[in-house]
């Protein structure tokens, strides 16, 4: 068997690798390295020199009095966007898991729509909800202008706008579990919320672990929507901490500190976002 | 049993009033854009929930004109469908690389974590240091530019949803091929990957969804106007027309009409393929 060498089954493993791990590098590996090189200088991100000045940005992070409220607000956007969308997508998934046909997959249809639109139109349209069309309904003032009410009113826009695709994830375990161990628990004199307990919630086990880790790093990251929103406002009272970064690289000419902050955010997020999928990993039902 | 059919009865048309009721509540909004984008200014300032005595299709018509929309439409369509079909390439064979040979080979199983980790990069990090390389190498407000650029930055992802699906096909087959007289890529080209059909078109819908509608990308790789897709142009459409709602609602709902067809012809395999991917991983 003179096999060519690309036959070798180590070098076809590789050359199968190869082109996603060239993209990656292109997009995302060597900007990085580029970005962790800029937050060691002063760079004021428009001119052509720049010094380098070993940890001084790092060290700024943490006499930054600014940045404990972005830290602040973006924790409040992680914990109700994590518990509100997860929440929201079982209750709609177990929904769209009923009997009745017809309403079965138009529910279906319609909770995912909102996926389709993107998050700039997601704002524009909640901020004229909220805006003028609660004014109207309730005759009160916009829920984006209030320092107490702004991060829960986007975090529902969001909730509007993305939950679709946890709820999808929530089905698919749905529809994975078995008939028969939902009859055996009946028999065996199970009501309706032991069997939820018992026998669905174990089937979710996988499901929750990608649902939380992904909805929770994509909370704490939240930008576009709130950008275009409230642009951070009033009075930076739902300025996250992504926009912090990103009006200090383009708008204050920080950009040598912006990108600290960036990096020792990545470095929490990963940490988070490792323990958290570990942590639901552990608790996973071998099926 | 009588008691019990009666109480399951009960608790079936509360599920349907709740799905009834979320039905309502999703679409509020989009019945509050489509009503507004019907009613003219004045008739908007007067009432905006109140019935659009007469269609006011200006809205329609001043909204294409202003948001010069087609050529948007247009860059859409050119960044997001070639990105998507190199996403499905480059992430499928990625996967099943993982998949396969993760355990066997470290330098294969590494890349695993590796992606696994970028998932968690926040955007803003990239922007600058994409920026320049962008315009050092002359790829700045060119569609193949931004291109390649989304299909490295979603092959992390993509690559995922794989992952979880090829543990799913049988490793006989491909030995079988083997045997056969196939080499590794006919294997995968003409066995495993149609068998990847349903999470194919899963990967595909996802990115079809979210490079269409992405913002954070287009603004900084695709800033001249001839080059914008619709979620930039939407973005400063909204910013220069924000008193204007009707027209403004009314360009913006055209502009979602192709990617609620895409939707609609795919919701099924959608449903099917999300199944694989993320939850068995």
């Amino acid at each position: 068997m003179g096999k060519h060498v690309f036959e070798n089954r180590k070098v076809a493993s590789h050359l199968f690798m190869l082109p996603s791990f060239l993209f990656f590098c292109f997009s995302i590996g060597i900007p990085f390295v580029m970005g962790v090189n800029i937050a060691f200088t002063d760079w004021n991100g428009i001119s052509p020199s720049y010094n380098y000045v070993g940890i001084k940005n790092f060290l700024s992070c943490f006499r930054d009095a600014l940045l404990v409220q972005p830290i602040k607000n973006s924790l409040e956007f992680a914990v109700l966007g994590t518990i509100g969308s997860n929440v929201a997508s079982l209750a709609l998934a177990l929904l769209a898991n009923q009997k009745a046909k017809t309403l079965k997959s138009i529910a279906r249809m319609v909770y995912f729509i909102p996926v389709c639109f993107s998050s700039i139109l997601t704002a524009f349209i909640w901020g004229f909800i909220y805006k003028d069309v609660f004014s109207e309904l309730f005759g009160i003032r916009s829920l984006l202008g209030n320092n107490a009410t702004v991060i829960p009113a986007i975090t529902v826009m969001g909730i509007w706008n993305t939950c679709g695709i946890n709820m999808m994830i929530y089905l698919s375990a749905l529809q994975g579990v078995p008939r028969d161990l939902y009859e055996a628990a009946r028999i065996d004199g199970a009501n309706r919320w032991q069997r939820f307990r018992s026998v669905t919630i174990p089937f979710l086990s996988s499901a929750f672990s990608v649902c939380c880790t992904l909805s929770l790093t994509s909370w704490l990251r939240e930008f576009a929507m709130t950008l275009s929103a409230t642009g951070g406002g009033p009075g930076g009272a739902s300025r996250t901490i992504s926009i912090y970064i990103f009006e200090n690289i383009f708008q204050q000419n920080h950009a040598g500190y912006g990108q600290a902050v960036a990096l020792l955010f990545t470095i929490f997020l990963a940490f988070l976002g490792n323990g958290v999928s570990s942590f639901f990993r552990r608790r996973e039902v071998e099926l | 049993m009588n008691a019990a059919k009666y109480r399951f009865s009960v608790f079936d048309v509360f599920i349907i009033l709740f799905t009834l009721f979320f039905i309502l509540l999703f679409l509020f909004p989009v019945y509050i854009a489509v009503l507004t984008a019907l009613k003219s200014p004045l008739e908007l300032a007067q009432s905006i929930l109140a019935f659009p005595k007469q269609v006011y299709w200006d809205n329609f018509r001043e909204g294409l004109a202003k948001s010069n929309f087609l050529r948007s439409l247009l860059n859409s369509v050119l960044v997001t469908f070639p990105s998507v079909v190199g996403i499905v390439i480059v992430s499928s064979m990625g996967g099943y690389a993982i998949c396969r040979y993760g355990k066997r080979y470290w330098d294969i199983g590494k890349m695993e974590k590796v992606f696994l980790a970028s998932l968690m990069l926040p955007f803003q990090i990239l922007m600058i240091p994409v920026y320049r390389m962008f315009r050092n190498l002359g790829m700045l407000n060119t569609r193949w530019g931004a291109i390649l650029f989304e299909i490295g930055y979603s092959t992390a992802y993509a690559t995922f949803l794989y992952i979880g699906f090829v543990k799913t096909v049988p490793k006989e087959l491909e030995e079988a091929a083997l045997l056969d007289g196939c080499n590794p890529y006919q294997s995968f080209f003409r066995v495993v990957f149609p068998l990847l059909a349903p999470i194919n078109s899963t990967v595909a819908v996802l990115h079809i969804m979210w490079i269409w509608n992405d913002f954070n990308i287009a603004l900084i790789l695709l800033q001249k106007d001839s080059v914008r897709t619709l979620t930039v142009k939407q973005y400063y459409f909204f910013g220069e027309h924000s008193a204007n709602y009707g027209m403004a609602f009314a360009a913006s709902i055209i502009c979602m009409i192709p990617i609620l067809i895409v939707f609609a012809m795919m919701q099924k395999s959608l449903v099917e393929g999300i199944t694989a991917g993320s939850v068995k991983s």
